[in-house]
């Protein structure tokens, strides 16, 4: 372990002095509160010592202090050795394919190089020796700080392609750096690897970094046969036995089949066969090497190894395709499930690759069409033929074995014989094993010459014997010949399900078509390409578009990353391996020191953990100084308290003052004292009258704010409209419209009415100014017809304080707020003639006066607050009227 | 019924009503047990006397009257009550709890519910200092106005009580001396005998913290830092003894008697002191 700033240890020595002015410091008291504290004052502590801090708690202190000076000094361990050399550090890093399979180490190690370098204070040149993404050739970074260095090591990824040793070589031999470090990825490709070393091991020391535990492997394009893939491995030998696990994965990324691999001690490569159905065959994308990803364990496959396209062709292109009579027709139907199917005349079947053809009847005369086709037949075609009238009148010579003129016909009017069954497949035959059907019979066929051969190039035969289908190797390739037609005229062998399973297992015989290259002239450009871990992505910008012949020649680079290329249609792919040289371990650098990549375990700062554990320490500190002067709980409380306002939008209420839990009147504050108390007496006064006299019970009213508080707990709102009120702000405006729309009623009193005219003089203005954006309905005088005169008093007039004048009420009915009118405007000053001060008497005096004054001031508050509870509940009580006199008739 | 009075009135359950000693009932007219021994309001028969003019018809006692040839007047005992006023302290002091296992405030409710409880089974006129209104007979009403009662600060306030009456004080009395004299002898000139109880929590009796501690005051006090409690807490103890020997020569003073109460003492014996201090045969003659 050492220390980056090891001069900060030096505070360490303060640490005595710490402990000891922490000893001299009293605690903080506790905080205790006490009801005799009377008798507490003046008392003087009769002992000497005063309360001390305990040790525990000092000793707490004092760990944590000598923990952030010791992190504070930036103590590392694992700290590696020096760096090689002198002057600036050269850092090689191969990023070629061979260096995806433990990238991860390969960083860690340079990372670590880096912090070597940084200690030592030494410059860094970085070189990367595989051409980079966008095709320039490997260069040396200038000397550089490690930490400027240490982002273009983190840009680093590995590459598709193999590294660039000549070029490599050439940009070491002018980094003039003093001392090398190399993290190789121990494979040769090749030349250059002897001069790549030596150029390496003349610039000074030499440390070279492998990783050769982990063997760099290298997945070959598959050999196609018949009906499997012969899977192909290179890799670099290992001292023990090993295997590779290789998966076929399908377009949408499923596992289709795994083969594993063994690969012994020492092998450089493996091989092995992979057997998959045609169905699965054909949708096979890619073939995946188990482990760790790289852009050598993928090959990606396009249709020459995936597919084998079958062509049709028919003698009389007119009716072939006729159902249930075409030559076509059963042929299509049988092939179509698991085969892609091409037609059209032979010229441009022939011009695509295609691994199959069948004739239908169709007699290939002498010329160049016979040629044409017998030289793709030579070349590993399949050629299948099928008999039929035409060709049994023109017998041409692209047949297996010699066929007779004319055709032979069994059963039918004119003959004695029955038409012939199948015989069952003798050994030898790629048939061997497929259940002959009974109803099959062969009406009539063409008929072989006998010869020397042909009971070998026979794979199917009647009962008696006669040849059905006769083959010939031709070449590379074969040519069947089924002696009946392709349809249903001459046998029902089209009709059952062995037609189907015997082209099937001719197909099945038939190559792949990989071998060939079509030699199209169009230039296909790369749609999607592999980066440095096997990983499809975009393609790089150097890639460029090339024709497919340019294509099967190159090999992978910056302009031509491995990845598929071209339109959908015609797909090809470029693959890592594409006549890329087989690689070999390459012979360690002479003179330099070897050490294994993921040998060197990173160095680890421990600057971070002791400060993380000092600020743990600290804040148990804190805990238990609460503690001790009993403020835990507090604190406890605090915390669980802060965040609530975070939550909740609206204030939570306690419960016990929640207006929500009693009904109650509410005034609003006019920001007038004075007023202010008489309004809230006046309420006090009212509710009190109102829960002596009738069943209602009203608690203590409030004062509330529009647009501050919410209303909509309050059935009835007092507000006082004086001369200097200004008008409300917008947002009063709002809760106070929200609130009547919503059935609230709102009692506006200007307190200059009737007989106390000029008490308030200019409140009527007050009130126009004051009452602007409150949506006020239409209004009518208050008569006596109205519910609020009958809500539970009877009443003639509705006094206050004043008496005399007009209470103006909604004029019409509104059904959705039970007709209850939202606004009651009036300027009787109800207030002051309910108000009630602390010896229960009633402080203001009515105006003109009297007892009776008073009492209906107090009814009319009752009918208010009865109105405002039950709306029109006692509106059918206006009708009675009208009701008796109804009765009566 | 709240759940106060039912505790209290379990508390009060096992001792039997309280007839409060009554010196002079002439005072209040009110029925109560105490009988006067002359004729007078009362449910008691006290004797028959002959029908005189005057009398109300339907005061004659016909069963009596049909025995003999005159009639007759049944007349009642004058029985009158004794009006028994409480007080307990309801002030921030009290709502304080630290040693004991409940509140000052909520012992002395329950000691004043279940004192009142004994009192209205024994047929007295029970009243609330500091609630307005009339003596109540309920130990509902009584519960309920217990609860609104003003907090005070820490002496009974100046209320009208009639003549006569005996009171009860329960609270922690821990203010100056001088302003509880002041409030004990603005009652006893009315004149109004009583009882104090002065009810504390074990942390105020003993003083039991140690090291250095900050107290605060409850009632706006300044605080005061004592570096080491243990220090000071023989000379606490010494003035706490000296407030309670003054609160005890005050009510001497006054003709009252003076218990104390810690709330981790059990609530009966509390009760019971009260109850023998209250009742005639054993309280003062």
């Amino acid at each position: 372990m050492i220390f980056a700033s090891p001069w900060v240890l030096f505070a360490l020595a303060a640490l005595p002095v710490l402990w000891w002015l922490l000893r001299v410091t009293p605690p903080s008291p506790r905080i205790e509160r006490f009801p005799a504290i009377r008798l507490l004052h003046g008392l003087i502590a009769q002992a000497e010592t005063p309360a001390r801090t305990p040790w525990w708690l000092l000793l707490l202190r004092c760990v944590a202090a000598g923990l952030v000076i010791i992190g504070l000094a930036r103590p590392v361990i694992d700290a590696g050795g020096s760096v090689p050399g002198a002057g600036a550090l050269l850092l090689v890093v191969d990023d070629g394919w061979a260096a995806a399979r433990d990238w991860g180490r390969r960083m860690v190690a340079g990372g670590a190089v880096l912090d070597r370098a940084e200690r030592a204070g030494r410059l860094v040149v970085l070189l990367s020796t595989a051409p980079s993404e966008g095709g320039v050739a490997p260069r040396a970074s200038a000397a550089l700080p490690v930490a400027d260095a240490r982002p273009l090591l983190d840009a680093l990824r590995p590459k598709p392609w193999a590294v660039d040793r000549v070029a490599a070589m050439a940009a070491a031999a002018q980094s003039g750096a003093g001392g090398v470090v190399a993290i190789s990825d121990g494979v040769t490709q090749g030349e250059g690897w002897a001069r790549y070393a030596e150029t390496l091991a003349g610039l000074g020391p030499v440390e070279e970094l492998r990783g050769d535990d982990v063997p760099a492997r290298l997945l070959l394009p598959p050999r196609p046969e018949a009906d499997r893939l012969i899977v192909r491995l290179l890799q670099t030998p290992q001292p023990l036995d090993g295997e590779a696990a290789v998966r076929a994965v399908s377009a949408d990324g499923r596992t289709l089949a795994r083969l594993v691999l063994p690969v012994p001690a020492g092998a450089s490569a493996a091989e092995g066969a992979m057997t998959l159905p045609p169905e699965l065959r054909n949708r096979l994308a890619r073939l995946v090497l188990d482990g760790p990803p790289t852009a050598g364990g993928v090959v990606l496959l396009d249709e020459r190894w995936r597919r084998r396209p079958v062509g049709l062709l028919a003698g009389d292109a007119t009716t072939a395709a006729t159902p249930l009579t075409g030559q076509l027709f059963y042929l299509r139907r049988a092939l179509e499930p698991f085969t892609e199917l091409r037609e059209g005349d032979l010229a441009a079947l022939l011009a695509r690759e295609i691994s199959v053809m069948v004739l239908a009847d169709r007699p290939v005369p002498e010329g160049p069409e016979r040629d044409m086709l017998a030289a793709w037949v030579d070349k590993g075609g399949l050629l299948i033929r099928f008999a039929g009238p035409l060709t049994a009148e023109h017998p041409d010579t692209l047949v297996p074995v010699k066929v007779l003129e004319g055709d032979r016909q069994l059963g039918g009017t004119m003959s004695w014989s029955k038409p012939a069954g199948l015989a069952a497949f003798t050994a030898g035959s790629p048939f061997q094993g497929l259940a002959v059907p009974e109803e099959v019979r062969i009406t009539r066929q063409v008929l072989a010459a006998p010869g020397r051969h042909l009971t070998d190039a026979t794979w199917a035969r009647l009962e008696d014997g006669t040849p059905l289908v006769t083959q010939a190797p031709r070449g590379a390739g074969r040519v069947v010949l089924f002696h009946v037609t392709a349809n249903a005229d001459w046998s029902d062998l089209p009709l059952s399900g062995l037609f189907v399973d015997l082209l099937r297992r001719l197909v099945d015989l038939a190559n792949g078509v990989s071998g060939a290259e079509e030699g199209g002239v169009e230039r296909l450009a790369p749609v999607e390409t592999l980066d440095g871990f096997g990983v499809p992505g975009a393609p790089g910008a150097a890639a460029v578009a090339m024709t497919a012949k340019d294509l099967a020649l190159a090999s992978a680079s910056p302009r031509t990353p491995p990845g598929i290329y071209g339109p959908e249609t015609s797909r090809r792919v470029l693959n890592l391996a594409n006549r890329m040289d087989p690689p070999e371990v390459a012979p360690a650098i002479p003179g330099a020191t070897q050490a294994p990549v993921g040998g060197i375990p990173p160095e680890r700062a421990l600057a971070p953990w002791l400060l993380a554990v000092a600020l743990a320490l600290l804040a148990c500190d804190l805990l238990i100084s609460l503690r001790l002067r009993g403020l835990l709980r507090v604190a406890l409380l605090a915390l669980a308290v802060l965040p609530a306002p975070g939550f909740a939008q609206t204030p939570q209420l306690a419960s016990e003052d929640n207006p929500a839990r009693a009904t109650r009147l509410a005034y609003m504050t006019t920001g007038n004292g004075a007023v202010d108390d008489i309004l809230r007496a006046g309420l006090v006064g009212l509710s009190d009258y109102v829960n002596r006299r009738t069943a209602a019970a009203l608690a203590e009213p409030a004062a509330v704010v529009p647009g501050v508080d919410d209303l909509s707990v309050y059935p009835m709102i007092y507000w006082v409209v004086m001369p200097d009120s200004d008008s409300l702000p917008g947002e009063a405006v709002t809760a106070l419209n929200q609130y009547m729309a919503n059935g609230g009623i709102l009692l506006i009193d200007t307190r200059n009415g009737g007989s106390g005219e000029g008490f308030a003089a200019g409140a009527e203005t007050a009130l126009e100014r004051a009452a602007r954006g409150l949506a006020v309905p239409v209004l009518a005088e208050l008569t006596q017809a109205h519910v609020l005169a009958r809500s539970f008093y009877l009443l003639n007039e509705f006094p206050g304080r004043f008496a005399g004048d007009q209470v103006w009420v909604q004029r019409d009915q509104d059904r959705s707020n039970d007709s209850v009118s939202p606004v009651i405007i009036g300027g009787h000053d109800w207030a002051s003639a309910w108000a009630v001060d602390a010896q229960g008497r009633n402080p203001y005096a009515t105006i003109p006066g009297g007892a009776r004054q008073r009492v209906l001031a107090y009814r009319f508050g009752v009918n208010l607050v009865m109105y405002a509870l039950t709306g029109n509940y006692k509106g059918d009580q206006v009708h009675i009227p009208a009701l008796l006199e109804r009765l009566g008739q | 019924m709240s759940i106060a009075a039912r505790r209290a009135e379990a508390l009060g359950a096992r001792l039997p009503p309280l007839l409060v000693a009554a010196e002079r009932v002439a005072a209040t007219v009110a029925q109560g047990v105490h009988g006067r021994r002359r004729v007078g309001q009362g449910d008691s028969f006290w004797q028959f006397r002959p029908f005189l003019p005057g009398d109300a018809t339907n005061r004659i006692d016909w069963r009596q009257s049909a025995r003999s040839d005159r009639a007759f007047v049944r007349e009642t005992e004058w029985e009158a009550a004794q009006t028994v006023a409480l007080w307990r302290d309801g002030g921030e002091t009290m709502r304080w709890k630290k040693a004991g296992p409940v509140e000052k405030a909520d012992r002395a409710e329950l000691l004043l519910l279940a004192l009142a409880a004994l009192l209205l089974r024994g047929g007295e006129r029970v009243r609330l200092i500091g609630a307005e209104g009339r003596p109540v007979s309920g130990l509902d009403r009584l519960a309920d106005l217990l609860g609104r009662l003003p907090e005070g600060n820490g002496v009974p306030p100046e209320a009208p009580l009639p003549r006569h009456a005996q009171a009860v004080l329960i609270g922690d009395f821990l203010t100056p001396l001088d302003i509880i004299q002041a409030a004990i002898g603005r009652m006893a000139a009315i004149p109004v005998r009583g009882h104090l109880l002065q009810v504390l929590d074990p942390a105020e009796a003993l003083l039991p913290y140690e090291g250095r501690v900050r107290f605060e005051g409850m009632r706006r006090e300044a605080g005061t830092l004592i570096s080491r409690v243990e220090g000071v807490r023989a000379e606490y103890a010494v003035r706490l003894a000296a407030q309670q020997d003054g609160l005890l020569a005050i009510c001497r003073a006054a003709g009252w008697g003076f218990s104390m109460h810690r709330t981790d003492h059990s609530a009966e014996a509390a009760l019971l002191g009260l109850y023998t201090a209250l009742a005639p045969q054993l309280g003062r003659k």
